[in-house]
């Protein structure tokens, strides 16, 4: 779908992108920061994924009575694979996090930037 | 003896991953074999590289196919010159390992030996895959492996500053990965390919696009992040200060040499698309220069040794990068030739800081007066590391300024020759204060007037690396020949 010259998915990845910056950047709260980035890594994903898609695609799986034109099934499998990626990178964040807090009992950026 | 080395070669990747895999049930009845578990694993990955680097000579480039699927539709394992070029650093493991037996007694409790040799592991795997793979794909599935056990190394040690360090780390380095996998995603889509040859002879075909330019870009830019290029450097200081000293010299040595050879995969990718490389060659060269000077001046300031090393670790990226930039065939030289001696000699340091740091507990200039006096060995090696890393002959670091130097006044930049000395009096300055506190004051501590030299574990790796740093100082002709075909690999894939 196209929106005065543009492709309307693509235009909401960017946008998806640029919400998740902003709290990566924009929020004190680390925990808020760490959802930012999942929602950058979302729209990264979002966006691999509708690269591989075609108009009236089917789904890669030659069987009886299936036709070109078929879907990419390659940004599937990168994406599956950066998705194991983020909950990794996701969950030693938080361990991080969990640590930071039990030791200054806060998990705001501001805060601890206060601490000697 | 033709088939040896593309069946040995997946072997190179497997074996540390393995063997990272493995540590915690060796560990189980005594949580001490795990070090020396790891030192068999690290030592033996060693000696496959150098088979692999002698089969090289002999036979050529060769690739493993993983799965049986023939490239460039399956995942092909690459091992060219340029590959060969990395392998050196890992043998720096070999050195790392040992130091950490003792080293771990005092900031690790015995319960967490284990993840932090699996971790060692890990990252040395990562850094491997890293270096020989010939798939895209895996180009980001290998950096995030030494990425996600960098974030955990670092914190590794435990207590809260640690951690927010390795957050701090973390959030920045997880942004860069991310801009590396929408490149990737971008070139898939511009390409239809992932094997790194293959995309870069269809983006040659293609016409030159903005998306091949933000895809290129996006690269670039993320792996200026993983070096740690002034001034996407903030992450470094606190990160490589905190993390105990053998995680640091890994880190400072090793880890931040991913951001350099992917940026030079990204020159390669882009050699043959049209895309000019003119901006990209100046806004290195202007960061790389600024990066050694500012380095240099933030370094003067500190007082924490270790936070005084990661600063000087900034510096040199900004020789390396500055090399790279100039783009001419004494400048390239020179930085390939640097990412090892800079990493050898980091080591050294890093480790010899550790050594003192663990005998007297105190990390800190005013602290640490006089410690020569009681610890003449290591002090010694600390003495040599510096002069290596001022780049004063006949040193390591020596060599490789010198040909930066060099690359200036034959690309006609002489100004960033200037820049590049005006670096190094900075450099010269800090060394100085520190060997000045260590050799020539009396110590204010009784710890440190009462302090013994080191166990000889931790000891004897301290010692011969900073001989290797006055030995590839003198017979610089040595390194220089291994890395000339690589840079003669990649100018002529730049057309030059």
């Amino acid at each position: 779908m196209t929106l005065v010259g543009l492709d309307l998915d693509y235009v909401a990845c960017v946008v998806l992108f640029c919400v998740g910056l902003y709290m990566l950047v924009a929020k004190s709260n680390l925990i808020k920061k760490v959802i930012g980035l999942n929602v950058m890594e979302t729209a990264v994903f979002a966006f691999i994924v509708t690269s591989g898609m075609i108009e009236g695609g089917q789904e890669p799986i030659v069987v009886a009575g299936s036709a070109p034109p078929y879907t990419s099934p390659i940004p599937h499998a990168m994406v599956l694979t950066g998705i194991v990626v983020a909950v990794s990178v996701t969950a030693v964040a938080l361990a991080l996090i969990a640590q930071i807090h039990a030791h200054y009992g806060t998990i705001e950026v501001d805060e601890l930037k206060e601490l000697p | 003896m033709t088939t040896l080395g593309p069946t040995l070669l997946p072997w190179l990747v497997a074996l540390p991953l393995a063997g990272a895999a493995l540590v915690p049930i060796v560990a189980r009845r005594d949580a001490r074999w795990a070090g020396g578990f790891t030192l068999v694993v690290a030592l033996v990955t060693t000696s496959l590289a150098s088979v692999l680097v002698a089969q090289l000579a002999s036979q050529g480039p060769f690739s493993a196919d993983l799965g049986g699927w023939a490239a460039p539709y399956g995942i092909e394992l690459h091992f060219d010159r340029f590959a060969a070029w990395t392998m050196p650093l890992a043998a720096l493991f070999a050195f790392v390992i040992p130091f950490s037996w003792r080293y771990l007694d005092a900031p690790l409790p015995r319960e967490r030996w284990a993840p932090f040799y699996a971790l060692m592991l890990l990252n040395l795997g990562g850094l491997l895959g890293f270096s020989v793979t010939g798939d895209l794909f895996n180009l980001f599935v290998t950096m995030e492996v030494v990425s996600l056990s960098s974030y955990a190394l670092v914190a590794v040690a435990g207590r809260g500053v640690a951690a927010w360090a390795a957050l701090k780390y973390l959030l920045l380095g997880a942004v860069s990965s991310l801009l590396v996998l929408f490149a990737v995603g971008l070139l898939f889509a511009l390409t239809g390919s992932l094997n790194l040859a293959d995309v870069s002879v269809r983006l040659a075909a293609a016409e030159p696009s903005g998306a091949a330019l933000l895809a290129l870009a996006s690269l670039a830019v993320a792996f200026l992040v993983k070096a740690a290029l002034f001034p996407l450097h903030v992450w470094l200081p606190d990160a490589h200060a905190i993390a105990p000293s053998p995680v640091s010299a890994v880190l400072s040595g090793l880890v931040v040499k991913v951001g350099i050879v992917g940026l030079l995969r990204v020159l390669q990718l882009a050699a043959g698309t049209g895309i000019s490389l003119e901006p990209l060659n100046t806004v290195l060269m202007v960061l790389g220069a600024t990066a050694i000077v500012m380095g240099a001046f933030l370094a003067i300031f500190q007082d924490d040794i270790k936070l005084m090393l990661a600063y000087s670790t900034i510096s040199n990226i900004g020789y390396i990068v500055l090399g790279i930039g100039l783009a001419s065939p004494f400048a390239l030289i020179g930085a390939f030739v640097h990412v090892f001696n800079h990493g050898l000699i980091k080591v050294t340091l890093f480790l010899a800081a550790g050594a003192i740091i663990h005998q007297t507990g105190y990390r800190t200039l005013s602290d640490l007066r006089g410690v020569a006096r009681r610890m003449p060995q290591t002090a010694a090696a600390m003495a040599i590391g510096a002069v290596s890393i001022v780049g004063l002959p006949p040193t390591a670091g020596f060599v490789c300024k010198w040909y930066i130097a060099l690359g200036a006044f034959e690309a006609d930049q002489g100004g960033y020759g200037f820049a590049l000395v005006f670096g190094a009096l900075f450099i010269f300055v800090y060394y100085v204060r520190m060997l000045d506190a260590f050799f020539f004051r009396s110590p204010v501590r009784p710890e440190v007037a009462d302090a013994v030299e080191a166990p000889w574990s931790m000891r004897a790796p301290v010692l011969v690396l900073a001989a290797a740093c006055l030995v590839l100082g003198v017979l610089g002709g040595i390194p220089i020949g291994f890395v000339e075909p690589a840079v003669v690999d990649l100018l002529a894939a730049l057309g030059r």
